[in-house]
């Protein structure tokens, strides 16, 4: 008597289990969706080490929709949102990438980690997704997407070239380039190094820093030793902030520009009175744009923080899926990457989108700023 | 610069960090000798510290200042704040498990170690946060030698933590006890000691210097957040075990030699920056194999 | 002892209960069926749930590949690793380099990425067995970082880009591409990694192992090579992580040095801790939660990894020696 409750408790247990796994699952978050609404997707690294520029561009996306939906929605649909956290891991983001799919979404936005975002290219593609990427653009996602992906911020080519010119014109001689060994930050050193000795100059030191790392005294001694005319740092502002602080405190008197990865108004506020006469190599925004002013102080007064180095990419990504939505006048996945390859004319606040046949953008958005006054101004 | 004037930069470089690393490894040993656990916790510990001195700073900025005087208050208030999370730690998470097989404990200390950074994540939404100070810091060189006001009290500083805490260690009754528990915790109980006691103050003693050195840390580099601990982390536990685990002159021993490595690593042509931290765990290993018991480890037959 | 009392409390009732769940399961016919139904269950997954579910149990069988491999080092010989992904990485660039650079077939490269694991967990065991527990733990972890390292400083293996383009495996003129195919490969990968363990429990492997375990000065007084045993399990254990690693590289198609860092082998130990290590069906348990855990409470938003922390931390005070029950009955003592 007693084994036979076991047993049936036994296999009730187990099944109870199989089907809290499995019945859970696809139906873990996503929204409940009504006639009147349609699901967008968010990917993004919303925990672990990036989570800051993650949260920072859900914000951003989520103020375009607020905004979107209080024009009355697309198509006449309000959005809804999910948000599938990658945690900038590419294990983590295929997980991400099966969830949004899972719960239907019509597109997905987002991508900050190339090296997360690289393998779900192929599984949107396969599933028909198309997904705006706001921030991710190292040159290895142009090889594998399959069509279904569309790159807003414009590639390391851009960048480098950007940066190289600048050198060029306040007449450098040789570079020092520094990266945090991540895809992204690699990726645009290479091609740095490479666009710097085909026009003939020397790139004297090359140096990796580890992310989270806070002390660049080593790396600084060697940078004075070598003394280059300029330095280029291709990663994030916090360690940007840290390298340029060190940098200048021992007396380092050349030329510095950062990547977009430390356009984050942050980089002013922790590298403090050393930031002044730095250059940033980023998309255009900020003050640039009537449009954008409003965003800054829309994006303040919703979240009560400034806005971060890509939330402006994330806002125009969000609103060129509506705008793409809107133009392919349905919800059919292959009408809207249609649509999207055709964007022709959409003013971001970040600028003009146009798209390559390679789905990258048309032309270089990347302007040059400088560390002025405690904030970002254009510098040419 | 000649090389020589590169290597004396270095050096004071390395001095430096090295104190940092040493601060930070005193309470891995220190944990270590009494309980046998590796707290993978205690850099968060130290994170916890900094951001301590960092809300100190902003909100009692009105009355304590933000420069020397402020700075100095802050860290000993957070000292003490920060030592009594250490011992709360110690009492909730690490005391249950002391009779626990060795792995359950090194993951318990794990999920401290998440607990702390993700809630601190949390809260700070990742952002990194400026730790500002109204220090006005002057470089002035000796010889070739660059060095600023801030970094000379720094160092100056943790020398002095380090001393008085090695003072404590080998003069006083407390720092007997501990020597004595990290020998043999029947025997101390039998002897009449609180092994209770000196467990909670060795933790207290560990987190208080990791906060410090984390307000250090605060003030040199300017910039604090809630993974800062993870890689000074790793730098103080790999100098914990080359001083030799569990000896505290060991770990403020291995700090400095760590720092110093690391600074004169990047010198050296194929190695680098890139390379730096592959050089100092390569180091680790080779030291091991031929002096397993770290520097100032003597040779003790050991069971598993 | 004063300090001990505190947390006694909960044990007796469940280790109770749970002996009766292993005297059901004694009853060669229960286990039998409930092992027949769970394989039946897995086998038709796939045919009527989402991609999202079958990509989650799709990595929770490489999971258990690779947490069972760390069980035969710490579960099993009683070593520490805090660098496991490493072999893992190993096997998967392996996989990665012979087929996107040298264009070799999948099947083929399988052998190379187990020699690999043979060479690096000689390399890693070979010098520091001699080591007391905890220095280990720091030299595996350091080991861990190092490979990391070089994947990301080396040009050969892709550099901090990772390698892009590694070519879907083709069975018998199927390219396997679809998650469905990923996951009964790793199905199998598991059922094969649990069979394997279990066999080798059973072995003169492993109750040397478990011999030195206990006690080691005994062991090597009757005979066994403590040194050479040990050995034996860094390599098998590797070994389980390469082949895993390799399956993962042809899944993920493009791997890069952040899939292999000190988080991933603490989250595997993490798991091997958790479901009671040495314990098969435990570690199986244990993959299972850290797997579904994070899957699950997605919707959580942000709390997730502070809860999941709490939750771990609640599970280790209260059952130190992982959640599966002991079968004896023994009590928490090491």
């Amino acid at each position: 008597m007693f084994k036979q409750k076991s047993i049936l408790f036994l296999m009730f247990a187990v099944v109870l289990m199989m089907f809290s796994v499995f019945g859970c699952a696809p139906q873990a978050a996503p929204p409940a969706e009504e006639p009147e609404q349609v699901l967008i997707g968010i990917m993004l690294p919303t925990t672990g080490a990036v989570a800051e520029n993650g949260i920072d561009m859900e914000n951003a996306i989520k103020l375009a929709v607020s905004e979107i939906n209080a024009a009355g929605g697309v198509l006449g649909r309000e959005i809804i949102t999910t948000t599938a956290d990658d945690g900038c891991d590419p294990a983590m983001a295929t997980a991400a990438a099966s969830k949004l799919i899972a719960e239907e979404v019509v597109a997905v936005v987002g991508g900050f980690c190339s090296g997360a975002t690289l393998p779900t290219l192929t599984i949107y593609g396969d599933a028909g997704i198309p997904l705006v990427i706001a921030a991710a653009n190292a040159t290895t996602l142009i090889a594998e997407n399959p069509g279904w992906a569309f790159m807003i911020n414009s590639t390391g080519d851009m960048q480098a070239e950007k940066a190289i010119g600048w050198f060029q014109e306040r007449g450098v001689e040789t570079i020092g380039l520094i990266g945090d060994g991540s895809a992204f930050s690699a990726d645009l050193v290479a091609i740095t190094r490479e666009q710097w000795e085909a026009a003939g100059k020397q790139v004297v030191t090359d140096d990796t820093v580890s992310p989270g790392e806070m002390d660049f005294s080593a790396l600084v001694t060697t940078i004075m030793a070598a003394n280059p005319g300029g330095i280029y740092w291709t990663g994030y502002h916090a360690e940007g902030a840290l390298i340029t602080m060190q940098l200048r405190e021992a007396g380092y008197e050349g030329v510095i520009i950062v990547s977009d990865g430390s356009s984050a108004p942050a980089f002013i506020e922790l590298a403090g009175p050393h930031a002044e006469g730095v250059y940033c190599t980023a998309p255009p925004f900020a003050d640039f744009l009537p449009a954008a002013q409003s965003f800054i102080a829309d994006y303040q007064a919703m979240f009560d923080r400034a806005p971060g180095a890509y939330a402006g990419l994330s806002y125009d990504a969000m609103h060129l899926l509506a705008d793409a939505i809107t133009r392919a006048g349905s919800f059919d996945g292959a009408a809207i990457r249609d649509a999207l390859a055709a964007t022709d004319g959409f003013e971001g606040i970040s600028g003009e989108v146009m798209f390559t046949e390679e789905n990258t953008l048309g032309r270089s958005n990347f302007v040059l700023l400088v560390a002025q006054g405690g904030s970002w101004v254009l510098a040419q | 610069m000649t090389l020589w004037d590169i290597l004396l930069q270095q050096l004071f470089n390395g001095l430096l960090i090295g104190a940092f690393y040493g601060l930070v490894a005193v309470g891995y040993s220190m944990v270590y000798g009494v309980i046998k656990l590796l707290n993978f916790a205690h850099a968060d510990i130290y994170m916890c510290g900094a951001f301590c001195g960092l809300i100190l700073l902003t909100f009692f900025a009105p009355n304590i200042g933000n420069t020397w005087f402020g700075i100095v208050v802050a860290l000993l208030i957070s000292m003490l704040v920060v030592g009594i999370l250490g011992v709360v730690i110690q009492r909730v998470a690490y005391q249950p498990m002391l009779k626990a097989p060795r792995l359950s404990i090194l993951i318990t200390a794990l999920a401290v170690s998440m607990l702390l950074y993700n809630a601190v994540l949390l809260m700070t939404q990742g952002q990194v946060r400026a730790f500002r100070t109204g220090i006005v810091d002057e470089s002035f060189f000796v010889g070739s030698l660059r060095m600023t006001d801030t970094r000379m009290v720094l160092l100056i500083s943790a020398l002095l933590l380090m001393l008085i805490l090695h003072l404590f260690i080998t003069r006083t009754m407390y720092g007997k006890a501990m020597r004595a528990i990290a020998l043999d915790h029947d025997t101390c109980r039998l002897m009449g000691i609180n092994v209770h006691k000196i467990i909670a103050l060795t933790f207290f003693v560990g987190s208080a210097l990791a906060a410090a050195a984390g307000i250090m840390a605060g003030v040199h580099y300017g910039t604090v957040h809630f993974f800062m601990g993870f890689l000074i982390g790793l730098k103080a536990f790999t100098a914990a075990v080359i001083g030799g685990i569990g000896i505290i002159p060991g770990a403020m021993l291995g700090g400095l030699f760590l720092g110093l490595l690391e600074a004169f690593a990047t010198q050296i042509p194929f190695i680098g920056t890139a390379w730096k931290d592959v050089f100092s765990f390569a180091f680790l290993i080779l030291f091991l194999i031929f002096k397993p018991h770290g520097i100032l480890g003597r040779r003790v037959s050991e069971r598993m | 002892m004063a300090e001990t009392k505190m947390k006694e409390i909960s044990l007796k009732p469940f280790e109770r209960g749970t002996e009766r769940l292993f005297e059901l399961f004694d009853n060669k016919i229960v286990l039998i069926s409930y092992i027949i139904l769970t394989l039946v269950f897995l086998i038709y997954l796939p045919l009527n749930s989402s991609r999202f579910t079958q990509q989650i149990m799709t990595n929770f069988f490489f999971f258990v590949v690779v947490c069972l491999g760390l069980n035969i080092i710490i579960g099993f010989a009683g070593l520490l690793n805090l660098g496991y992904a490493a072999f893992i990485a190993v096997g998967a660039y392996v996989t990665g380099i012979l087929s996107a650079t040298y264009g070799i077939n999948f099947w083929l490269t399988l052998p190379f990425s187990i020699v690999a694991a043979i060479i690096a967990g000689l390399a890693l065991a070979g010098p520091t067995l001699r080591l007391r527990g905890d220095y280990l733990a720091v030299v595996t972890l350091g080991f861990g970082e190092i490979v990391r390292f070089t994947a990301r400083n080396v040009e050969f293996t892709g550099g901090a880009v990772g390698l892009i383009g590694i070519e879907r495996p083709v069975f018998f003129g199927i390219v396997l591409n679809q998650i469905t195919h990923f996951y009964y490969m790793f199905f199998i990968l598991a059922l094969l990694a649990i069979i394997t363990s279990y066999r080798l429990r059973a072995s003169r492997l492993g109750r040397a192992w478990e011999y030195i375990r206990e006690d080691e000065d005994a062991a090597s007084a009757m005979g066994i090579n403590v040194v050479s045993t040990r050995l034996y399990a860094f390599i098998i254990g590797s070994c389980f992580g390469a082949l895993a690693g390799s399956f993962f590289a042809v899944k993920m198609t493009a791997i890069s040095p952040e899939s292999f860092t000190f988080i991933h082998s603490v989250m595997i130990l993490l798991a091997v801790v958790l479901g009671g290590m040495g314990k098969i069906p435990g570690v199986v348990l244990g993959a299972l939660f850290v797997t579904l855990f994070p899957e699950l409470s997605r919707g959580i938003g942000q709390y997730r990894m502070v809860i999941f922390a709490f939750v771990l931390l609640v599970i280790m005070l209260y059952r130190p020696q992982g959640i599966w029950p002991d079968r004896q009955g023994i009590s928490t003592k090491l």
